[in-house]
C-alpha cells in the first residue's frame, strides 16, 4: 500500500467516523450543536477528497474547542484517538517533503501498536486481571454493561478468567503481528472483533469506528518495515 | 500616535493597552488548550488498569415541604435487557449510551475535585431529561442529585453516598 493510498483511506474513514460522532451530538444541547454541526460539515470535503488539508485543519480547531467545552475528552479514549489520528493526518497532508509525511503517519502506526501493547501490559501486572476478578467486577457492579441481563456473566468466573487472559495475551502479542502481512491482517481482524465486542457489551461504539481509522497507517507501515514479508 | 506594522494595520496606544490587558488571558487559554490536547498526542493507553467503585447518579425532586419526602431514583438506569438487534443498531446510533458514559466521567471528575464543571453538566442533563410529570401535575420546582459508589465482592455489594448536590432549580439549567 502506498503512503498516498493509506492517507486517502484514512481521510475517508476519519470523515465517516466523525460524521457518526457528530450526528449523535446534534440531539444534545444548543452549545453542543454549535460545535458539532460545523464539524459535520467540515467532514464532507474530507470525505470527497476536496481541500482535505484545510478540512483537517478546521476539524482540528473544532476538536480543540470541543476539548475546552467538555474540559477534556467527551468520550475518553475514543476522543483522544480521534484527535491523534486527526493530528497525524493533518501533519501528513501539510508536510512538504515525502519523508516527513511518512514520519507523521509512522507515528500514528506506532501509537496504534502501543495502544494494544501498553493496554495489555498495565493489565498483566495487575493481580485482579490475572485472576479474572477485574472482568467479574466490570460485569457485577461497574456502570459499563449495557443491560442488567449482562450482569449474569459475573457468575462464570472461569469463563471470565479465560477472557481476561485472552485479552491480555492478544494485546501483548499484537506487535508480533507486524512480522508478516497475513499475521497483521489476522491481528487487525481480531482487534476489530475485540472492539466490536466492547461496543456490543459496553456501548463503546465510537472506539470501534475510530480505531479502524488508524488501521491503514499500520498496513502501510508494515510494508515499509518488512517489505519482503 | 499609532504604531505601524508595515502591512496596513495600525494600532493606537489605547488598542495596545487593551491588547496587553487581554494577552495573559489569551495565552492562558492557549496553554489550557495545549494541556488538553497533549494527552491525545502522546496517550497513556492505560485502559481498565483496575476496576474502582463505580458511581451511580440518583436524583430526587424535593418539595417545598421538605426534602425528606422525596424519593431517590437512579438517573438513566441500564435497561433490563438489550437485544442483539439493539446492540447492532447502537453501533451506528448510540447518543444516549455515550452521554451516560460521559456522565460517569463527570461523576468521577466531581469526586476527584473538579466540582463546578461536573456538577453543572450532571444537573443540566437531569433537568433536561427527567420524565414528564403525570397529567395535571406541574414539573418539579426543585431537583437534587447525589453520587452513590457501588462496589463489591461476589454477591456482596455495598453502596456509599459519596456526594450530595445542593438543591437546584431545573428551569435555570434545562435550556443550557
Amino acid at each position: 500500500m502506498s503512503l498516498d493510498s493509506a492517507i486517502r483511506m484514512t481521510e475517508v474513514l476519519v470523515a465517516l467516523a466523525f460524521i457518526q460522532q457528530s450526528l449523535e451530538h446534534l440531539r444534545g444541547g444548543r452549545d453542543e450543536r454549535r460545535l458539532y454541526l460545523p464539524r459535520l460539515l467540515a467532514c464532507l470535503p474530507l470525505l470527497l477528497g476536496f481541500a482535505a488539508p484545510w478540512a483537517c485543519l478546521a476539524l482540528l480547531a473544532i476538536g480543540v474547542m470541543i476539548l475546552r467545552r467538555f474540559h477534556g475528552p467527551y468520550n475518553g479514549g475514543s476522543d483522544r484517538m480521534s484527535l491523534l489520528v486527526l493530528c497525524c493526518l493533518t501533519l501528513a497532508l501539510f508536510m512538504p517533503v515525502e519523508r516527513w509525511r511518512a514520519v507523521a503517519f509512522a507515528y500514528l502506526a506506532a501509537q496504534l501498536t502501543l495502544s494494544y501493547f501498553v493496554s495489555g501490559w498495565v493489565k498483566i501486572v495487575n493481580p485482579d486481571w490475572r485472576s479474572g476478578r477485574a472482568l467479574r467486577d466490570v460485569f457485577s457492579f461497574s456502570a459499563y454493561p449495557v443491560g442488567e441481563n449482562l450482569r449474569g456473566w459475573a457468575d462464570y468466573p472461569g469463563l471470565l478468567r479465560v477472557m481476561c487472559w485472552a485479552v491480555m495475551g492478544f494485546e501483548l502479542l499484537f506487535p508480533l503481528c507486524l512480522i508478516t502481512r497475513p499475521t497483521l491482517i489476522a491481528g487487525l481482524a481480531i482487534a476489530a472483533t475485540f472492539h466490536f465486542a466492547n461496543a456490543c457489551l459496553f456501548g463503546l461504539n465510537r472506539f470501534f469506528w475510530i480505531w479502524l481509522t488508524a488501521y491503514p497507517s499500520l498496513l502501510w507501515f508494515q510494508e515499509r518495515l518488512f517489505p519482503l514479508a | 500616535m499609532g504604531i505601524g506594522f508595515g502591512f496596513g494595520v495600525t494600532f493606537g496606544a489605547e488598542t495596545c493597552v487593551k491588547v496587553a490587558m487581554i494577552l495573559p488571558a489569551e495565552i492562558e487559554a492557549v496553554m489550557r488548550s495545549l494541556t488538553l490536547l497533549l494527552p491525545a498526542l502522546a496517550p497513556s493507553w492505560r485502559f481498565f488498569p483496575s476496576v474502582a467503585p463505580s458511581p451511580r447518579i440518583e436524583f430526587r425532586a424535593p418539595q417545598a415541604t421538605g426534602p425528606e419526602e422525596a424519593e431517590w431514583r437512579e438517573f438513566r438506569p441500564a435497561p433490563r435487557k438489550v437485544s442483539v438487534g439493539a446492540m447492532l443498531k447502537r453501533m451506528f446510533w448510540n447518543p444516549g449510551r455515550n452521554e451516560t458514559l460521559f456522565l460517569v466521567t463527570c461523576a468521577e471528575r466531581l469526586l476527584s475535585g473538579e466540582i463546578e464543571f461536573a456538577r453543572r453538566e450532571i444537573a443540566s442533563r437531569i433537568a433536561r431529561q427527567i420524565p414528564a410529570p403525570p397529567a395535571g401535575r406541574e414539573h418539579a420546582p426543585f431537583l437534587q442529585f447525589r453520587l452513590v459508589l457501588v462496589s463489591g465482592h461476589g454477591s456482596d455489594f455495598r453502596s456509599d453516598v459519596a456526594y450530595m448536590s445542593p438543591v437546584f432549580v431545573p428551569a435555570d439549567l434545562a435550556a443550557a
